[in-house]
C-alpha cells in the first residue's frame, strides 16, 4: 500500500492505530469490541454529535448531504439506497433520486477538526473498499490546511485519477433534482464555467484576500474545542467560506461539490440557489448550519442582519419551508415503465454524472472506461457532457465515446434477484441487492446462461464481485 | 456482513440510560449476532408490570436490513402472534430505516403494546376477542401478562422446582436455567427443545 504518511500522528499512535484496524479483523466479541472501544477513547479526539453518522453511528466519513439537508456518509448514503426506485432518506424518510457527490468543504473541515479519528476511519473504509473492488471518490489534500504533507491514503489497486485543479472543484456534476432534465447539463457546464472562482476548497489565503472578508476577524475567531489531550482542533472562517460571496457561510447548500449560502443568488450562473431551493430540490445543510451558529455566534448573526437587510420578507418566509416539497420524479414512474408505457427506467444503474438513480429515459455507457463498474451517464448529461470523474474513481476522459444501452427487462431481473439468493452464502449477505451506479453486468447477463450466475451477483451486490473475478487482486 | 462496530456503540448507548427507558439490549452469546432485548410492560395496560424478553436476530445486511425481532415471553395482543412471538410492526419490515436503532425498534414495539391495531392483526383469534369481547381480551391479556410476564419475583429454587415439578431432572432444570441467565420461560423452551 502507498503510504506517504508524514503527518503530525506520533508513529506509536501510528501502530496503535495499526494494531487495532487488526483487531477489528478478527471475529468481534463483545469483551473485544469492548477493548477496541476503549482505545479509541484514549487515542482519539471526542467529535461533536453533529458529526455523528446516523446510520453507522460513527464520525462522518466522506460526509453526503441530501436534498432533504441531512448528513451521512458516502457509502452509508449508497447502501441505504433503494436501486429499484426512488430511495427516502434514512433520517426523514424524504424521498430522493439522486446519489449526492461528497461534500468537500466538510471532509476537509473534518479532517482539519478530527485527524486521528478521520485517519482511522480513512483505514477502515479504505480496507473494506479494497475487499469490494470499488471505490470512493479521492480529493486532494487542503494545501494550506494544517496537514498540507499529508497525503490520502490511495489503495494499491485504486484507480486514482490525476486530479487538476479543474476537475477536481467541478468533478461530480450537478446534484440536485430538477424539474426540466436539460438544466441539468447546464448546472455541471455552469460549475465548469465559474470553475475559477471556486476556490473554496481549498479556501487558501489568496482566494481570502480577493474577497472582502477581514482578516483580523478571522483570527480572533479561530475556535478551539479541548479535549482530554489539550487543544486538538481548530476550524476557521477560512473553513466555512461561502464559494460565492467569500464570506462566512451563511444558511448553507451543497450543490455538487460545493457549498454556498442561500442568499447568495447567480452561484450557479443558470439557476440561482434560491430556485432550487423553491423547487424542492435542496435544503440548507442543518448539521453544518448549527456548527456556524454554535461555533461563529457573533459573525453569524452579524451575517444575518445583513441579509435580512438585503431580502425582503416575503422571500425570506419563503426559503423558511425549504425541503418540504416531494421530489421531481413521480413514484409512478418507476411502475408505469414496467407496465409498458413510460420512459425506460435502468433498474440497478445510476448516472455517474448527476447521480440519478436509477437512470430514467435514454442510458449512454461508455465503451472506453474498463473498470468493471462501468460508466453511465443519464440523457441529459451525455447531451450536456461535462469533466467528470466517476462516482466510484473510474477514469472516464472526455474524449471516450457513448452508446445507448437498453434496459433490462423486469422479468430477467427478478430472475437475477432469484439465482443471486441461491449462491449468497459467500458474499456479504446483503438480502436485497445494493444498488449499483453504472454497472454493465445488466446487459452481458443475457449472452449466456453459464455467466448468469456470477453477474447477477456482481450486478445485485457490488460486494460480491472480487468474491467471483478478483480474488488474486484483492487478498 | 453485520456492522459489529455500530452493534456495539448501540449496546453502549442503550445501557447508559436503561434507568430512564427501562429497555434493555444483551448480547446471546460472543457473537452479537444473536441479542435479547427486554422491555417492560407500558404503564395503565394489560402488560403493566410483566418484563417481556424478545429475541433479536441481527440479518448480514443489518443496519441495513431490519433486525429480526420476535417475542419469547408469551404475550396476548392482537398484533403479536400468541403461539410463536411474531411480530407485526411496519417499522420491522419495509418501514424499516438504517438510522433506526434496536433501541428504537424496542421502543416501538412497546408503543405497539399499548397501542393495539386489530384492523392489522398478527393473531386473528386476539383481534377478534379484542374486537368483540373487549373486557375478556383485558382479562386474558393480564392474565397472561401475570403468568408469562412475572417470573422474575420467584426465586432460583422456586424456578428449579417449578420446573422439576413439569417433570425435568432436578440438575438439567438447573443448569438450564443458569444457561439462560434463570428466566424461566427460556429455561423451559432449552429443556423442551433438548
Amino acid at each position: 500500500m502507498e503510504n506517504k504518511d508524514n503527518n503530525k500522528t506520533p508513529s506509536t499512535e501510528e501502530s496503535k492505530m495499526q494494531r487495532r484496524y487488526d483487531n477489528n479483523k478478527k471475529t468481534p466479541s463483545p469483551k473485544h469490541l469492548q477493548q477496541i472501544e476503549e482505545d479509541n477513547v484514549r487515542e482519539e479526539e471526542d467529535f461533536l454529535d453533529e458529526f455523528q453518522c446516523s446510520v453507522c453511528l460513527d464520525l462522518l466519513y466522506k460526509p453526503v448531504v441530501l436534498a432533504c439537508g441531512h448528513l451521512s456518509c458516502f457509502w452509508c448514503v449508497f447502501h441505504s439506497m433503494n436501486k429499484l426506485q426512488e430511495s427516502r432518506c434514512p433520517i426523514c424518510r424524504h424521498l430522493f433520486n439522486h446519489f449526492p457527490s461528497v461534500c468537500q468543504l466538510l471532509h476537509f473541515l473534518l479532517i482539519k477538526m478530527y485527524p486521528i479519528a478521520y485517519k482511522r476511519r480513512e483505514r477502515e473504509v479504505g480496507e473494506e473498499e479494497k475487499k469490494i473492488g470499488h471505490f470512493s471518490p479521492q480529493f486532494v489534500h487542503h494545501p494550506f490546511g494544517s496537514h498540507s504533507g499529508e497525503e490520502m491514503d490511495f489503495p494499491s489497486n485504486s484507480l486514482h485519477f490525476p486530479i487538476h485543479p479543474q476537475n477536481k472543484l467541478c468533478s461530480d456534476g450537478c446534484f440536485s433534482e430538477e424539474k426540466e432534465p436539460s438544466s441539468l447539463g447546464n448546472f455541471a457546464k455552469a460549475i465548469a464555467h465559474r470553475e475559477d472562482n471556486m476556490k473554496i476548497v481549498p479556501s487558501t489565503l489568496s482566494s481570502r484576500s480577493e474577497g472582502t472578508t477581514n482578516a483580523a476577524i478571522e483570527n480572533c475567531n479561530l475556535i478551539r474545542t479541548e479535549s482530554g489531550h489539550g487543544i486538538k482542533t481548530q476550524a476557521s472562517v477560512a473553513d466555512l467560506v461561502c464559494a460565492e460571496c467569500k464570506k462566512l457561510l451563511f444558511r448553507p447548500v451543497c450543490i455538487a461539490n460545493l457549498v454556498s449560502s442561500v442568499p447568495c443568488k447567480g452561484f450557479l450562473g443558470v439557476k440561482s440557489v434560491e430556485v432550487c431551493i423553491q423547487m424542492g430540490s435542496l435544503s440548507v445543510c442543518l448539521v453544518l448550519e448549527k456548527f456556524l451558529e454554535e461555533h461563529f455566534s457573533e459573525i453569524y448573526a452579524d451575517r444575518r442582519q445583513v441579509f435580512a437587510k438585503q431580502t425582503d420578507c416575503s422571500s425570506s418566509a419563503h426559503t423558511q419551508q425549504l425541503g418540504t416539497q416531494s421530489s421531481s420524479v413521480s413514484a409512478t414512474v418507476y411502475s408505469s415503465w414496467i407496465f409498458g408505457n413510460g420512459p425506460e427506467v435502468h433498474i440497478g444503474v445510476g448516472c455517474d454524472s448527476c447521480g440519478m438513480i436509477p437512470i430514467i429515459g435514454k442510458r449512454y455507457k461508455c465503451k472506453d472506461c474498463s473498470e468493471e463498474i462501468g460508466f453511465d451517464v443519464c440523457e441529459s448529461c451525455h447531451s450536456n457532457p461535462s469533466e467528470v470523474s466517476g462516482r466510484f474513481n473510474q477514469q472516464h476522459k472526455p474524449e471516450h465515446n457513448f452508446e445507448i444501452e437498453q434496459p433490462q427487462c423486469f422479468g430477467e431481473f427478478i430472475q437475477m434477484l432469484n439465482l443471486d439468493h441461491s449462491d449468497d452464502s459467500d458474499d456479504d449477505g446483503n438480502d436485497f441487492p445494493a444498488p449499483v451506479l453504472s454497472d454493465d453486468a445488466l446487459q452481458d447477463g443475457e449472452d449466456s446462461s453459464n455467466d448468469l450466475s456470477d453477474v447477477s451477483a456482481s450486478v445485485l451486490s457490488v460486494d460480491v464481485a472480487p468474491d467471483q473475478k478478483d480474488d488474486p487482486n484483492v487478498s | 456482513m453485520i456492522d459489529f462496530a455500530r452493534v456495539q456503540k448501540e449496546l453502549q448507548e442503550c445501557s447508559r440510560d436503561v434507568e430512564a427507558s427501562g429497555i434493555k439490549v444483551a448480547p446471546k452469546s460472543d457473537n452479537l449476532g444473536r441479542l435479547t432485548g427486554t422491555i417492560p410492560g407500558p404503564v395503565g395496560t394489560p402488560y403493566e408490570g410483566g418484563t417481556f424478553q424478545i429475541d433479536i436476530t441481527l440479518p448480514d445486511g443489518y443496519p441495513f436490513e431490519p433486525p429480526k425481532m420476535q417475542f419469547a415471553t408469551k404475550v396476548w395482543h392482537p398484533n403479536i402472534s400468541s403461539q410463536s412471538g411474531a411480530i407485526c410492526l411496519d417499522i420491522l419490515k419495509d418501514q424499516w430505516s438504517p438510522a433506526l436503532t434496536l433501541k428504537t425498534a424496542l421502543l416501538s414495539v412497546q408503543a405497539l403494546l399499548s397501542t393495539p391495531e386489530p384492523g392489522d392483526p398478527q393473531d386473528a383469534v386476539v383481534a377478534q376477542q379484542y374486537l368483540r369481547d373487549y373486557q375478556t381480551f383485558v382479562g386474558t391479556a393480564r392474565y397472561w401478562t401475570e403468568t408469562f410476564a412475572k417470573t422474575s419475583s420467584l426465586g432460583v429454587e422456586e424456578k428449579v422446582q417449578k420446573l422439576v415439578e413439569m417433570g425435568f431432572p432436578e440438575a438439567l432444570a438447573r443448569s438450564a436455567l443458569e444457561s439462560v441467565g434463570g428466566d424461566e420461560n427460556l429455561a423451559l423452551e432449552k429443556l423442551c427443545s433438548g
